[in-house]
């Protein structure tokens, strides 16, 4: 995979651009309107981590009273000293950690595999196909025949019912076949030549072509299983298995509900958990998954398909 | 428009006889396909018959079996509820606004991120973009009532340095779609991107050198080769889009919304859930999400064959 | 090497899923002829299998219990998917609506005969009136919990030293009380009063009852009318329609959440608000952090034109704790209810063990801290029915594990004593077309109050209101209610 990288010659390619342009003075405007619009975008999709961050490192009477804006009021780490040494905490993450990287990896490879056929015009029934895909976008049996079945396949209050079902994402898989579709056609017609097979022509040529495409898939991927918390709501009880998003949810859910519903259940309403408390819960349970996207941002870089493809 | 792939449009019709040749010849086509088909028909067909409990009065305990079959019954009750009409209409037209003012942005955006020449910072704005994507409705519906309050909140300090009297964003029916809207693009738009994105790297580098050597401007370069360049994944994304019409706002509306704002805002899936609160209706929701998918799979079919009309491509 | 991957991931897969089928073998007890029972509970944020109360119920009785939880949200979804799918409990703890749903499907067991047989404890510990609310069709379905034995739980709260400092005397009843928001509003220009869209009782409560609309439902000669329908709610949204319009009630009402709503107060923007006790260490200690010359104080309930006040409290039985029909382990099941109950295991249950849990001064049950918390907090998830008379008393120690919330909750109760009212059919067993009907008639309810309070719907129009309420169901809920009050008078 690092050879293909490596073959496209991208420094020398940026220094020609460089140099290559002069810019008018439209341009110019245009890019000092460019950049500062996006630092105001970033700033604003920013902000709200900030304050996130702010809450986690005050203290309570401070959070309580709306008085943290961007900067923490009576710093404290007390509240990360005690989400970080919080076994179902842990627990959590590692049960969301090894989700994420099981799903991604097994839905990420039957789903670029089932793209393949169906970007193939020739193939035979590809219509109809395509439609028994994408009716299972639209329609699904709904929870209860969904449960039964799971049972019966005994696959409740297991790993497994939290990434199996979701192998094949249509969604996904459309996307894919789109990016197999604007692949030129010799790639094919040559490695035919060759005496190859489509499974050796997808495995050889198609998929490392595709790695944008395979990233930003398995971006989406990653971030779904990650972010998914109903399955586990409604297939886990073990809370040794319980993702973090589940026991995040619940973190939340408990203060805002049992307020509402205080009257019946004062118990509960006492012991629902600081916002501050909340604010670092939230934060811990999202930074590893925003990691991955800068990881991943290598191979969306422009250019690196095509130079390599060209004959 | 370029169609790199003239097959795509339409397959020559084969005779019968070549049909069996073609399977045979591309029977590792058909082995590729077989797990994900293998996933689908288990988890995805199986339980499918569960759509049958919109025609039933449902009883969990007594089962698929045990529950009496009504008909339509499910249906009249939804069409002849009192607030169906406004319901729909808000549906609609909700749906309506989005796509217009929010289908576009994420490709504008990645065209304009496309532009930034600085590698560190286009990174970095991408990857703070796609910040509000993780955070829950819950949490942007509080941070937008704090952004808009007429109680000191930013926005009306802003608008009343220039005389402007305080505008209550979320208790006015006349502003508080333009707050739906505005919140689901500034949630999603980034995160929107990324699609975009990947598709650029399919351009031809070699396509800008040669428009730059013919001295075309940075606008031709976008209108003439990024735009087709990426236009196959926006005619995808466009008909997929019209797929979720109907059910994609229920979260966000749920978070937002309050009984003041309900005659812009009351919405099918925000509708049915206050009405079922505390009931056991299977059937009748069942009943509704079938009627939500029935019209997403008909807009998607009418969407790809127009496109196919027009613009020589669709998703079959 | 994608296909290395491949083959790695989905080996690793299939392992993990073998292993994860293959750990789930049903788990007897062997030796002390006592069952392993499955209990199924509501949710709450601890591992119920670790919490200290689990493994004092098994060392007290010798039942092993297996928990599970409830999620904390879509619980009704998922418990009839597992009751649907027989999953093997021998016992669950329901709230009433699930508890009702249950019953009347036929899915859960007849108690009489078990109870009588095994149940001597829970006999003595239930009252009779708290059974009629877990009977349907005259059978006993589940040992019903009233809880704690609190009446009231929220009072309006205001800033004593702005009243202090504008001269103003406590409100008694609401034409004072508009006076005072009225001076507030001129003179400190903050929001008189604020309020949550969380809570019910935001917009039902002391206000409310200062107009006679208290419980849901009113005895007009002898028939049952719900509260929307009586005079005092038009006359009750009228005074606040006013208030609102006039900027002395928080104009953000519909959007504020409980902890919005408790922001606006503690960082001095709001003057007066409806506080739980159980918020008051985090709201007030918030208050005094941000300005130490801040001082709250509670408002006794307002006196209605006759010149009484009335505090409506919510009663009855809370949570039921039921065996399913096809429960493997139904004798065990309602022995383990049985002991449970018994006097000193109960105490045990409640409050843990005296010097090491708590101590007796005066009369009372002081917790130990931090022992108390660390190991009971979440005791009140395990009960299974509660001895009524004894544990009012043992569960107050509770709230003397800090000063402030002792002090309010102490307060609230002085204040309302002798005020209380309850609901005509508080002690109902569940009656279906209120059951049915109930939730979202209230919700329905609620919105339109809210849209009557801010304008947003005109006065006028609250027959129309009436109208639709009783189409979608109204008439029918009120047609049961009356059909049992008859009857229960008979």
């Amino acid at each position: 995979m690092d050879s293909m990288t490596a073959r496209v010659p991208a420094t020398a390619k940026t220094k020609r651009r460089r140099k290559g342009i002069r810019r008018s003075l439209p341009e110019k405007v245009f890019d000092v309107c460019n950049y500062t619009l996006f630092a105001l975008i970033g700033l604003s999709t920013l902000l709200p981590f900030v304050n996130l961050l702010a809450k986690s490192l005050s203290s309570e009477e401070a959070v309580v009273a709306g008085r943290v804006n961007l900067l923490p009021i009576d710093l404290q780490f007390g509240t990360y000293r005690y989400v970080l040494q919080d076994d179902a905490f842990l627990g959590a993450l590692r049960v969301s950690v090894l989700l994420t990287l099981l799903g991604t990896a097994c839905s990420l490879l039957v789903t670029a595999l089932t793209a393949y056929p169906l970007s193939k015009p020739r193939l035979v029934g590809r219509k109809w196909l395509l439609l028994l895909f994408i009716f299972t976008m639209l329609f699904s049996g709904g929870l209860i025949p969904t449960y039964l079945l799971m049972h019966n396949l005994h696959l409740v209050n297991t790993l497994p019912v939290l990434f199996l079902p979701s192998m094949i994402n249509v969604f996904n898989m459309l996307v894919i076949k789109n990016y197999y579709e604007g692949l030129p056609d010799s790639l094919e017609e040559s490695a035919k030549l060759d005496g190859a097979g489509h499974i050796r022509i997808l495995f050889s040529i198609y998929l490392p072509l595709s790695l944008p495409v395979l990233a930003t898939i398995a971006l989406f991927f990653a971030v779904a299983f990650w972010n998914d918390y109903f399955n586990a709501m409604i297939y886990i009880s073990d809370p040794g298995l319980k993702p973090l998003q589940l026991f995040l949810k619940e973190l939340l859910v408990s203060s805002s509900d049992f307020l509402r519903n205080a009257t019946l259940n004062p118990d509960q309403a006492l012991n629902t958990a600081p916002q501050s408390i909340q604010a670092a819960s939230i934060l811990l349970a999202t930074v590893p998954i925003l990691i991955v996207y800068p990881f991943l941002q290598k191979y969306f870089v422009k250019g690196v398909l095509v130079g390599s493809v060209k004959e | 428009m370029t169609d790199r792939n003239p097959n795509s449009a339409i397959a020559p019709r084969p005779n019968r006889r070549s049909v069996w040749k073609n399977i045979r010849a591309d029977r590792e086509l058909y082995l590729l396909l077989l797990p994900g088909i293998a996933v689908l028909l288990l988890f995805k067909y199986t339980p499918m018959y569960g759509i049958l409990i919109a025609f039933k009065d449902y009883n969990i305990f007594d089962g698929m079996a045990g529950s009496p079959w009504v008909g339509t019954e499910n249906f009249r009750k939804l069409f002849e509820s009192d607030d169906f009409l406004l319901v729909l209409r808000n549906t609609i037209e909700i749906s309506l606004l989005k796509l217009v003012f929010l289908f576009p942005l994420p490709i504008i955006a990645a065209i304009l991120l496309h532009e930034l020449r600085q590698m560190t910072y286009r990174k970095t704005v991408q990857t703070v973009i796609y910040l509000p994507h993780f955070l829950s409705w819950i949490i942007i519906s509080g941070l937008f009532i704090d952004l808009l309050s007429i109680n000191g909140g930013l926005v009306n300090k802003f608008l009343g340095q220039f005389g402007i009297e305080p505008i209550p964003f979320f208790l006015s029916n006349d502003y508080f779609r333009s707050v739906l809207v505005t919140t689901a693009g500034w949630k999603e738009t980034g995160w929107s991107t990324i699609v975009y994105l990947a598709a650029f790297s399919t351009i031809d580098p070699g396509l800008y050198e040669a428009a730059r050597m013919d001295g075309a401007g940075r606008w031709k370069q976008i209108w003439h080769i990024t735009l087709p360049g990426i236009s196959p994944i926006i005619v995808l994304m466009l008909i997929l889009r019209l797929g979720s019409m109907f059910t994609g706002d229920t979260e966000q509306i749920l978070a937002m919304y309050n009984s003041t704002v309900y005659k812009s805002s009351d919405i099918i899936g925000t509708y049915v859930y206050r009405m079922g609160l505390g009931k056991q209706e299977y059937s009748f929701t069942t009943a509704v999400g079938l009627f939500e998918s029935v019209i997403g799979f008909v807009l998607i079919i009418s969407g790809n064959y127009l496109s196919r009309k027009y613009l020589r491509r669709g998703i079959w | 090497m994608i296909g290395k991957i491949a083959a790695i991931t989905l080996a690793g897969a299939l392992t993990l899923s073998l292993a994860a089928c293959s750990g789930k073998s049903d788990k007897e007890s062997s030796g002390s002829g006592k069952p392993e029972l499955k209990m199924l509970i509501q949710y709450g944020r601890f591992d119920p299998n670790e919490d200290y109360t689990a493994k004092a119920i098994t060392r007290l009785t010798g039942y092993p219990v297996k928990y599970d939880m409830l999620p904390a949200e879509e619980a009704d979804q998922k418990l009839n998917l597992l009751v649907a799918n027989k999953e093997p409990y021998d016992l669950m703890k329901l709230s009433a609506p699930q508890f009702y749903n249950l019953a009347s499907s036929g899915a859960l067991e007849p108690l009489d005969d078990l109870i009588d047989k095994n149940g001597p404890n829970i006999k003595n510990a239930i009252s009779d009136a708290s059974w009629e609310s877990a009977k349907l069709d005259g059978k006993i379905y589940g040992i019903p919990e009233t809880g704690s034995g609190i009446a009231v739980s929220e009072e309006l709260v205001v800033r004593q030293d702005w009243l202090d400092e504008l001269g103003l005397k406590m409100p008694t009843n609401p034409d004072e009380l508009y006076t005072v928001l009225k001076t507030i509003k001129e003179k400190k220009n903050v929001i008189p009063l604020t309020a949550s869209k969380d809570a019910v009782s935001s917009l039902l409560g002391d206000i409310a009852a200062a107009f006679g609309v208290t419980t849901d439902w009113v005895d007009q000669n002898g028939t049952l009318v719900h509260q929307v329908e009586t005079p005092q709610m038009k006359e009750y949204l009228t005074y606040m329609n006013k208030l609102y319009t006039e900027g002395l009630l928080d104009t953000e009402l519909p959007l504020n959440t409980a902890a919005k709503m408790m922001e606006k107060f503690a960082n001095g923007q709001a003057a007066m608000f409806k506080l739980a006790w159980y918020n008051a260490p985090s709201a007030i200690n918030a208050l005094t952090k941000a300005d130490p010359n801040a001082k709250a104080a509670l408002v006794p309930f307002l006196k209605d034109k006759s010149g009484k006040a009335t505090v409506y409290a919510v009663t009855g039985t809370s949570w039921y704790a039921v065996v399913p029909k096809y429960a493997k382990h139904k004798e065990d099941a309602v022995k383990l209810l049985d002991a449970k109950l018994s006097p000193d295991i109960f105490k045990e249950m409640s409050i843990g063990q005296e010097g090491v849990h708590y101590e007796v001064k005066d009369g009372k049950y002081y917790p130990i801290l931090p022992k108390f918390t660390d190991d009971l907090n979440n005791a009140s998830n395990y009960m299974t029915g509660v001895d009524e008379t004894k544990y009012p008393d043992y569960w107050q120690a509770r709230v003397r594990k800090d000063p402030t919330l002792q002090s309010y909750f102490e307060q609230m109760q002085a204040n309302s004593e002798g005020l209380v009212v309850t609901d005509p059919i508080a002690l109902a067993p569940p009656i279906p077309q209120v059951a049915e009907n109930k939730l979202n008639l209230l919700q329905f309810q609620l919105d339109e109050m809210l849209n009557f309070i801010t304008g947003t719907e005109p006065l006028s129009d609250y027959d129309k209101f009436v109208a639709k309420w009783k189409e979608q169901g109204g008439a029918d809920m009120t047609a049961g209610a009356n059909e049992w009050y008859k009857s229960s008078k008979k």
